[in-house]
């Protein structure tokens, strides 16, 4: 017995093809360059290398202090994570399923939050973190990504917990939880794919941050990685060679991590779309 | 008890780990102290100014042993960015590097003048204009910037033109390049105008072969006469090169910086309108021509009476913030960042135009030695004096131009008015 695929897939498996081939190009394309020698590059950046050059990845990785840098965005991007998905789910929980006065008004706040852009904030913050003692400190870095990033999750799981029957929290709290305890063993449990996904858009977005770290470590050895990449660049100029494979070395971890989650993350999508 | 005592211990414990790592390291002091100098820039980590840092430190170490200086570099796409909130905050570095002309001008409330700390270093180095404000010096030169007309001299070879000779005049310039066409399939020019920079480099490159010494003049000073046939001619030229096929493919869509000196570097365009620091000169270009294989011409006259100069300005310059808190401290920081010695070893490994003229530069190659004998003949950049507005909208208009879309006419009519709003 044979399967026959439906002609009405091809026609979807088409674009769709061609969609993953432009996302996974320029990955390719900079992996490529990474190979190459800068004579081989500016003859001709679109050919194959000639060979697997690792010359210029140990030149990127050792030229800025790479390993450093990558143990500062590891660290720095792990504890914004987790306060940030603990600040993020208690809010949801209680915007979306406590009853109290003025909690629309604080929905709306972190609404209005997410369309500030952090140019504007920039020059009070700079004050306020060095006016704290923060500027240069893991910690400062940490609390600037969380406060910058906390609206964007707080409206994610508010949403997502809207989508939870409040019969289901007044019957925990029928059953003699506290309001902590149906946080802890009911909305942390059922909020789990959401917590996943937005999780991983947190710490993208942490991970992928110049401005940011830029501005609040200026020390050379308090750099994050992306900063580090950056830092590959000239005025005008760079060896491209080498900054691809800064680029490239800086989309690794986030590429490991994607191929052990990726079941993960396309569960934590799917249940945020259908219940979002 | 135990389960509420989780969060919390995780949260501490979050903050515990960060603060653990800051602890390890050595903490910078924003504002500066008096043992401690911070200097921000985009030029220290590049491994062809480490020898130029060296240099500078070792000299200021010697005059002041016991004091610390950390040099901050940053990305340059975000240097200015950075420097205003630090600026506004008023906590930032004690010793800045500056683009020169209007980056620096800009910014000039917020440094300290030096007229009295470089005194002794007025004859030394030139490019002094480019820090200065309202009569007062807000950064001492590293470098010179401008924008010769290189030329490869083995495409002349091949074309049968002596490369000791290049064109004095417009007709002369295109029957060379017919030449070196017709014999070796290549280009006459690399243009890169993705970003609008190419009309900038032309202008200023050969905007002394069009206009006359008095119209030059006038032009660096405010005086634009934008009605001038001269001005338009230069904007006629700019579209003749295209209509020409003198330019390599698609200018409008080769960035500029890499793009277009790869093609020239590589032997697909005989002539790029280049630097003469950073990008673009005749170091840069070594890996693929030889010092001795590189030419530098003076813009072939197009408007008899018109003297061909060499356009520069100076380039990049440290200044020192108004709030560090010793002036002087700094301002000898600068001074030596700006000594003979740093500057030798900046133009020795970057190939740097440097803002000492007294280095000896003999051993660089003719396109170094024809540049620097014409520092004292040359004048400042055409495009370096309109403000940042009209460059903008001349990169519009010029890519306009290229494409046919717009005539000379309204292209100039354009840039009056915006140059005249001011």
């Amino acid at each position: 017995m044979t399967s026959r695929v439906r002609p009405g897939r091809w026609l979807l498996a088409v674009p769709m093809s061609l969609l993953a081939l432009a996302t996974i190009y320029p990955l390719v394309f900079t992996a490529n360059v990474a190979m190459k020698t800068r004579r081989e590059y500016i003859l001709d950046r679109f050919s194959l290398a000639d060979a697997l050059r690792w010359e210029n990845v140990a030149t990127a990785w050792n030229s800025v202090g790479m390993a450093r840098y990558l143990a500062n965005s590891v660290g720095t991007v792990t504890a914004a994570v987790v306060l940030l998905l603990l600040f993020g789910s208690m809010a949801g929980f209680a915007l979306s399923q406590l009853r109290f006065r003025g909690s629309s008004a604080l929905f709306l706040g972190c609404l209005a939050a997410l369309f500030v852009p952090f140019q504007v904030i920039m020059v009070p913050l700079n004050r306020i973190m060095a006016d704290a003692g923060l500027v240069d400190t893991y910690p400062g870095l940490v609390l600037a990504y969380v406060a910058q990033f906390l609206p964007f999750t707080i409206f994610l799981m508010t949403s997502y917990y809207r989508t939870i029957p409040t019969e289901i929290v007044d019957a925990a709290r029928i059953d003699g939880n506290s309001v902590y305890g149906v946080y802890r063993r009911i909305m942390l449990p059922l909020g789990a794919p959401a917590l996943l996904s937005v999780g991983i858009l947190d710490a993208l977005f942490c991970w992928n941050d110049v401005l940011i770290a830029l501005l609040l470590m200026p020390s050379t050895e308090h750099r994050t990685l992306m900063v580090g990449v950056t830092s590959l660049r000239g005025q005008y100029s760079a060896d491209i060679p080498t900054f691809a494979s800064g680029v490239l070395i800086a989309a690794i971890p986030v590429l490991v991590i994607y191929l052990f989650l990726q079941r993960q993350i396309a569960d934590g999508v799917a249940a945020g779309s259908t219940k979002g | 008890m135990k389960q509420r005592a989780v969060w919390p211990a995780i949260l501490v414990a979050a903050l515990v780990l960060g603060g653990c790592g800051s602890a390890s390291g050595t903490r910078s002091s924003p504002g500066g102290s008096d043992a401690k100098l911070v200097v921000w820039d985009w030029k220290s980590g590049e491994p062809t100014a480490a020898q130029y840092i060296e240099k500078a430190k070792a000299d200021f170490a010697r005059k002041h042993p016991g004091v610390t200086v950390e040099f901050v570099a940053q990305p340059h796409d975000q240097y200015y960015t950075l420097l205003g909130t630090a600026i506004q905050s008023g906590k930032g570095p004690d010793v800045i590097l500056f683009n020169g002309g209007g980056q620096i001008r800009d910014r000039v409330d917020a440094l300290l003048p030096l007229d009295e700390y470089v005194a002794e270093d007025r004859q030394r180095l030139a490019g002094w204009d480019a820090f200065t404000k309202d009569g007062k010096t807000y950064a001492g030169p590293v470098t010179l910037q401008g924008h010769p007309i290189y030329y490869n001299r083995s495409l002349y070879e091949k074309a049968g033109l002596d490369p000791a000779k290049p064109a004095a005049t417009w007709p002369e310039f295109v029957a060379n390049c017919a030449a070196i066409t017709k014999r070796t399939g290549t280009k006459c020019f690399a243009l890169g105008n993705k970003e609008g920079i190419g009309i900038q480099f032309f202008l200023s490159a050969f905007g002394s072969g069009v206009l006359t010494p008095q119209e030059y003049d006038a032009w660096i000073a405010g005086k634009r006469d934008w009605t001038s046939p001269h001005v338009k001619r230069i904007f006629a030229l700019w579209k003749e090169t295209q209509d020409a096929k003198l330019n390599s493919d698609g200018p409008n869509s080769t960035a500029m910086f890499n793009d277009a000196f790869a093609l020239f570097q590589s032997a697909k365009a005989s002539h790029v309108i280049g630097l003469m620091s950073d990008i673009g000169h005749w170091k840069d270009f070594g890996e693929f021509l030889t010092a001795d294989k590189v030419g530098v011409m003076r813009a072939p006259v197009v408007v008899p009476g018109a003297t061909p100069s060499l356009p520069f300005d100076g380039g990049i310059g440290y200044g020192v913030a108004r709030w560090t808190r010793d002036p002087k401290l700094a301002a000898d920081l600068v001074r030596s960042l700006t000594s003979t010695d740093a500057l030798t070893a900046f133009h020795t490994q970057a190939g740097a135009i440097a803002a000492d003229t007294t280095i000896d530069v003999s051993q660089g190659g003719p396109a170094v030695t024809t540049i620097v004998a014409d520092l004292a003949s040359g004048k400042p950049a055409l495009h370096v004096a309109l403000s940042s507005r009209t460059l903008d909208l001349m990169g519009r208009v010029s890519q306009q131009l290229l494409s046919g879309s717009i005539t000379v006419d309204e292209a100039v009519r354009q840039l009056a008015a915006s140059d005249q709003a001011g």
